[in-house]
């Protein structure tokens, strides 16, 4: 009763918020931060149960399960999946919750813009494992999706698309990280006091914006290949 | 008697076998420089590992808080920096002098006896001789796909078992393919390889390389091999769905098999005009006779 009452006294000028408001619609960081990683566990499984085909077709010798062709489907996906809504979610969720906490920030710097970086991966996504429901099936160009071959996927446009999407979300989160660490420091935390974790993303953030641009281009161009 | 050892040795190295802890030695007079320079590398990498964890194992179990042990006050050693920056640099040049000397004596195709044609395609293999013994060859080239056994073992729920599918002894489910590549030992080969439609890699094992077959570009590689036998080998880039299923075989005969068996590949090949086969798939599809890569050799 007293935690309720000084809870409301602290925060008396908000409305209390419903579940869309709190979760989606949210500019909290540790909410943020909680979404990215809840949605990383989700890839996490989903892309371990493409990998989990992988490996119940290779238990014995011969065909059992799955056709060839789906097989490759299940390598490119589990690839696509673990690198792009496993792995960089985790760790821009990570950033999100520890970063403000680490550098005595009240929040991320751009709380708007990191809403946004979070809630075009689910897009992104939905859009990317759509295509094993459509006919002609997946990507099946090996993890990474090299020409010729990955442009006899009849989904590449789709896949291109979508790893846009998440291209520009880890665009927007990585300068959302670099704003926060260099504007809102609190005051005695200079560059050479902060945690290497803080530091660690930091580089990681520089390294995304000038890596992420050069893949979308990349994947773009694969639509301009020649076609046989 | 040597001869007899190389023998014994390259027959019982062809294969790999159960509980084979290295690479096989290799078949051809250059596979044994891949060999060679991967061992010199484990040797280097094995004597790092011993000094590196061994150094790591007595500062953790002689030196341990609890031994009582103090730290030294230093904390900087020109002498020892010196020392550690020296021996890598020179073990790298050491391994890049080896290594660049296997990459010049692979590139060199030149003094080649015999040339052949190899084609990726989605999903087997095109052999053309192009010549032979400094004689061009004409109209001697073939598809090589995978056997029909092994094919019908690999369908999906075919309920056969692939450790039945065998070549005398030996289990060649997925390793055998309809028509070999016959090649003759003792002669120095190249091969131009390259692919009609997505890029697949002619990797033999036996042979000690591998080389990417590209659309529009020609890669070129040589072999000289010395021990009569079949050779299996796979295609080693990812080429679609079959990319699996399209195995390699060579089969090295000597010299004079290999001619005997060149004159008749060329006798059936080169038969009266009115030859039925000729003429139906001329007479059917000109465009595709026209364009079917390597069609007179």
């Amino acid at each position: 009763m007293a935690h309720e009452a000084t809870h409301d006294h602290h925060d008396h000028h908000h409305a209390p918020q419903g579940f869309f408001q709190r979760w989606v619609m949210s500019t909290n960081h540790k909410d943020i931060g909680t979404l990215y990683l809840i949605f990383s566990l989700t890839m996490f499984f989903i892309g371990g149960s493409f990998a989990m085909v992988i490996r119940a077709e290779l238990f014995k010798p011969g065909l059992q399960l799955v056709q060839p062709s789906f097989f490759n489907e299940m390598t490119t996906m589990h690839a696509l999946v673990m690198i792009f809504g496993a792995i960089m979610p985790a760790f821009v969720g990570l950033g999100n919750w520890m970063i403000p906490l680490m550098i005595g920030a009240p929040d991320m710097a751009l709380p708007r813009m990191n809403n946004l970086s979070f809630w075009i991966l689910p897009f992104a996504f939905t859009l990317m494992l759509s295509t094993l429901f459509l006919p002609g099936g997946g990507p099946a160009g090996g993890w990474t999706m090299y020409p010729p071959l990955s442009l006899q996927s009849d989904s590449l446009a789709y896949v291109v698309f979508a790893i846009h999407l998440m291209g520009i979300s880890s665009i927007m989160g990585a300068i959302n990280i670099i704003a926060t660490i260099l504007n809102m420091r609190a005051p005695g935390m200079d560059l050479l006091k902060m945690p290497v974790f803080v530091w660690s993303w930091l580089i990681t953030a520089f390294l995304l914006i000038a890596v992420m641009p050069v893949l979308a281009g990349a994947v773009t161009m694969l639509r301009c290949w020649p076609a046989r | 008697m040597a001869v007899v050892l190389a023998l014994g040795a390259g027959i019982a190295q062809a294969d790999p076998h159960p509980w084979q802890l290295n690479l096989t030695r290799g078949v051809t007079t250059w596979s044994g420089e891949p060999y060679f320079l991967n061992n010199v590398a484990f040797g280097v990498c094995v004597v790092i590992g011993v000094l590196v964890f061994g150094a790591m194992f007595i500062a953790m179990f002689r030196f341990r808080k609890s031994r009582g042990a103090v730290p030294e006050k230093w904390s900087h050693n020109t002498t020892v920096e010196i020392v550690w920056t020296t021996i890598p640099v020179i073990i790298l040049m050491v391994l890049a002098y080896l290594a660049t000397g296997g990459l010049v004596s692979f590139a060199n195709t030149t003094g080649a006896q015999m040339t052949v044609k190899v084609t990726g395609y989605q999903w087997k293999w095109r052999y053309d001789y192009v010549d032979y013994l400094g004689k061009p060859i004409s109209k001697v080239g073939f598809m090589s796909k995978l056997d029909a056994l092994s094919d019908k073992t690999r369908q999906l729920g075919s309920g056969l078992d692939p450790y039945a599918v065998k070549t005398g002894n030996e289990n060649t489910y997925l390793l055998n393919v309809d028509k070999p590549l016959v090649l003759p030992i003792h002669t120095k080969i190249r091969f131009v390889i390259t692919s009609d439609d997505v890029i697949h890699s002619w990797f033999v094992p036996a042979f000690g390389w591998k080389m990417d077959a590209i659309p529009g570009i020609v890669n070129t590689a040589w072999t000289n091999i010395n021990v009569p036998g079949t050779y299996r080998g796979q295609c080693a880039e990812l080429c679609g769905q079959d990319h699996g299923f399209m195995p390699i075989v060579v089969k090295a005969v000597s010299r004079a098999d290999f001619a005997k068996w060149l004159a008749k590949q060329e006798q059936a090949s080169a038969p009266a005009p009115a030859a039925p086969p000729a003429a139906a798939s001329s007479a059917a599809a000109p465009a595709a006779a026209a364009s079917a890569p390597g069609g007179n050799g």
